[in-house]
């Protein structure tokens, strides 16, 4: 009976540990790949080389509603427009990174998308092996010969941001939290204290940012993008802290908070992250005060679209304010309550963060 | 296997209930055991030497708390403690000011005082478990002066998260003390949670009820609870690695159908909403505790009730009786008609609709959505809670809380920028898990049959 007990803590142990790192290293093969529209019809050949464009998803998942959402939504419009055959695997762990991408060079890709900086290393040693493959990387400079970086200075995003979340404030207390500590996550974060700085210097009030410190670089971290339990929890404590605008940008966990928020009996709202929450998270709309958006879908398909006509190349892309790489999305529901005042300052601020009178410090931003 | 029993006697309201079959029964294992002659003597020094070791360390742990959060807390400021909830709806608390220092090394001495109290009154079984008491509360509240010193954290809203931490968590500790009670180790309560917490979504969202939801939830926990005893109990499988499987089978399966269902249709499929919290006339208006307690959804308020009902069932009634009779002696049992099999199955097919509520409040009870490996290791969590609360219902309510506050207390102190990074904060839970579990409990032993399958004859 004593061995039974000990068998039971050792599988225990041994499970919890399988959880931990989500099961070992072989390659998820939850890829779907589709076929694209054309290729039933296609019998005689002919038409343009066609173009197959393989994803790697970041541990998110592929329905983060979020950044790897929006890289896969790139896709899909490359499919429909370019009638690209596309298809993607899932990284379950930061393990999956390297076996993901092998299994990918091997499947004839026209193009790889590495979704996320944390794949960096990755996939230059995957550019190194396959010389002759074509990768774009999200998140991350050009960091190879044959690699195509994709950048964005959401900082700039995560400024306007801040500067509503102040605005919108009834409380005097805003709150951010972030999914891991790395720059594409604490850009945002950064962006958003700075717009929050700003307000307070501008408008001569005192409203204070929980969850994140830009002098130290410190503060909540969920430690992973896939549980909303933990956004709850987070949001939860920021809401009872008196915060009523709250940044999330941790992927499905940010789906906690924006539960949260709904169930604050109207207290809370949410600065949703990355892509439109109106529309990728529609339960939680109505507490979508607004989204800071990152034009990955967008950057994505034109990659993919420069690779079909034959103009790849791997000078690095950043997006800004200026080509609408980051932003803030429409206001949707809160559109009445954002006064016709913030609205315009923020229109001004959006001019002069692009012509430089306003300079941002995040040390996140990616430098061009 | 009685060797380090301790010899004085244990409460015991476990052999009070049904009176026929009682004197076939194995005793429970904290059972009152009297020892004689150079037995009791060995006994008498180990428990005199792990009270020096307990009581010392209690002390050494002290001195550094002392140390540093006591002086090592600036004097002159305080720490906060908000005591209003996220979702407020009673009156506003005005937050708790404390001296931080003050308080550090006021409640740094108090570890010290449990310390010496835990070797001084070793004898009595009621001061060793407060002494411990009383060392834990007070290192916790020295600690959070510590932390919390010049700034300010939300106490109502830690209290709360610890509520949404533990709810599931002692849902399916309760599967798997009424499993374990009837001598089948149900290591697949990860899968009752993930099958509950999908069935749930999905059958909530498709029928626009959340009633129909929570009753497919537990349905589907059931199912797979019923999976686990058939292959256990009528096939023989070693139970431990039975339960792994099907963990991940149901892992399998739920994602499987989530990528093809429920994440391309999640208006449709994935759009269940959230049980609204009902706040309890009187007590819902007690401060602080009762915006915890008694204004829940009811899902939780259906928690207290199982956890009552376990704890009656199993202990004064015939079914409990005959259960733990089952998972102690199945042979003894069978001898005096119960049906040991049929037992196992009902038991671990009930265990499995509990752990299945569990799983529907991770999506239908907070979240209202589901996702791929949602249940994130909790079940294993709970497994452990079972085991630290040494296989009785409010044992484990105990553990689950526990964990649950250490959870909490990793959210909220986050945001203050402490010395602890970050990620070590995020750690504290499974770090106070591994300890309770090996250090607090001390020895425990599981039901005797335990999985152990039966084979008449």
């Amino acid at each position: 009976m004593r061995r039974v007990s000990k068998v039971a803590v050792v599988a225990v142990t041994g499970a919890l540990a399988l959880t931990a790192t989500a099961c070992g290293s072989k390659p998820k093969d939850e890829s779907k790949s589709t076929p694209s529209a054309s290729q039933g019809a296609g019998g005689g050949g002919g038409t343009a080389a066609k173009v197959k464009a393989c994803m790697v998803t970041d541990t998110g998942g592929i329905d983060d509603r979020s950044f790897n959402a929006s890289a896969w939504n790139g896709l899909q419009q490359a499919q429909k427009q370019l009638g690209a055959e596309v298809k993607y695997v899932t990284s379950k762990s930061e393990n999956d990174y390297v076996p993901n991408l092998d299994s990918l060079a091997k499947e004839n890709c026209t193009v790889i998308v590495a979704v996320g900086g944390l794949m960096a290393d990755a996939t230059t040693q995957a550019a190194k092996a396959n010389p002759n493959q074509k990768y774009v990387i999200v998140d991350s400079t050009s960091v190879g010969d044959n690699i195509k970086g994709l950048q964005y200075n959401t900082a700039q995003g995560g400024f306007l941001g801040g500067y509503l979340a102040a605005a919108q404030t009834q409380t005097g207390k805003v709150a951010t939290f972030g999914g891991k500590k790395i720059p594409p996550v604490t850009i945002y974060m950064d962006g958003f204290v700075e717009g929050v700085k700003y307000y307070n210097q501008q408008k001569g009030k005192n409203v204070q940012v929980l969850g994140w410190d830009e002098a130290k670089q410190d503060g909540s971290m969920a430690e992973k993008f896939d549980s909303p339990a933990d956004g709850e929890r987070i949001a939860n404590d920021f809401i009872a802290q008196g915060a009523d605008v709250i940044h999330p940008v941790a992927g499905q966990t940010g789906l906690g908070a924006a539960s949260a928020a709904s169930k604050s009996n109207g207290k809370a709202s949410i600065l949703w992250v990355d892509v439109d929450g109106y529309e990728s998270a529609s339960n939680y709309k109505s507490v979508m005060l607004s989204t800071v958006t990152k034009a990955i879908s967008d950057s994505v398909f034109q990659s993919v679209k420069e690779t079909s006509e034959g103009k790849y190349s791997t000078t690095p892309y950043l997006g800004t304010l200026q080509n609408n790489g980051t932003g803030l999305a429409p206001y949707h529901d809160f559109d009445s309550k954002v006064s016709a005042e913030t609205k315009n300052e923020i229109n001004q601020l959006k001019q002069d963060i692009i012509s430089g009178k306003i300079q941002i410090t995040s040390p996140a931003q990616p430098k061009s | 296997m009685t060797d380090e029993r301790r010899p004085e006697p244990a409460e015991n309201p476990d052999q009070e209930g049904g009176a026929h079959v009682s004197t076939v029964i194995a005793p429970e294992p904290e059972a009152p055991q009297a020892a004689t002659g150079a037995a009791a003597k060995a006994l008498e020094r180990a428990a005199l030497r792990r009270a020096l070791v307990t009581g010392i360390g209690f002390i050494v742990i002290g001195l550094y708390a002392l140390w540093a959060f006591g002086l090592g807390t600036e004097s002159g400021v305080d720490a906060v403690f908000g005591m209003n909830v996220a979702n407020n709806r009673g009156s506003e608390v005005s937050p708790l000011h404390v001296a931080a220092r003050g308080t550090a090394i006021a409640m740094s001495v108090l570890c010290m005082v449990a310390g010496v109290l835990r070797i001084v009154l070793d004898k009595s079984r009621l001061a060793r478990r407060l002494s411990v008491a009383l060392f834990v509360v007070a290192f916790v509240v020295a600690f959070l002066c510590w932390a919390v010193a010049g700034k300010q954290m939300s106490f109502a809203g830690a209290l709360q998260n610890t509520m949404l931490a533990a709810t599931p968590l002692i849902l399916g500790a309760l599967a798997g003390v009424i499993g374990e009670r009837s001598g089948v180790v149900n290591i697949a309560i990860e899968g009752q949670f993930l099958f509950g917490a999908f069935a749930a979504a999905l059958t909530a969202s498709v029928t626009g009820s959340l009633t129909a939801g929570l009753f497919a939830g537990a349905a589907a926990g059931g199912l797979v609870g019923l999976l686990l005893a058939v292959f256990a109990v009528r096939y023989l499988v070693e139970q431990v690695v039975l339960g792994v499987v099907i963990n991940l089978l149901v892992s399998g399966i739920t994602g499987f159908l989530y990528t093809q269902l429920l994440q391309p249709h999640s208006d449709r499929y994935n759009n269940p909403g959230v049980f609204e919290n009902h706040k309890i006339p009187g007590l819902g208006d007690i401060p602080v505790i009762g915006p915890v307690l008694f204004d829940v959804n009811v899902i939780v308020y259906l928690m207290y009730a199982l956890v009552i009902a376990t704890h009656l069932g199993l202990f004064y009634t015939r079914w409990g009786l005959r259960a733990r009779a089952v998972g102690e002696h199945p042979t003894a049992a069978d001898t005096v008609g119960i049906k040991v099999n049929r037992t196992r199955y009902i038991n671990v097919g009930l265990a499995g609709c509990i752990a299945g509520v569990g799983g529907a409040f991770l999506t239908i009870g907070t979240v209202g959505t589901f996702s791929k490996d949602m249940a994130s290791g909790a079940g294993y969590i709970a497994l452990a809670a079972v085991i630290f609360g040494r296989w009785r219902p409010f044992g484990a309510v105990a553990a689950a809380l526990l964990f649950g506050f250490s959870k909490a207390l990793a959210t909220s102190l986050q945001p203050l920028h402490t010395a602890i990074p970050a990620e070590f904060l995020n750690m504290i839970p499974y770090v106070v898990t591994v300890f309770a579990v090996a250090g607090l409990v001390g020895k425990v032993s599981p039901p005797a049959a335990a999985n152990k399958p039966y084979t008449k004859g």
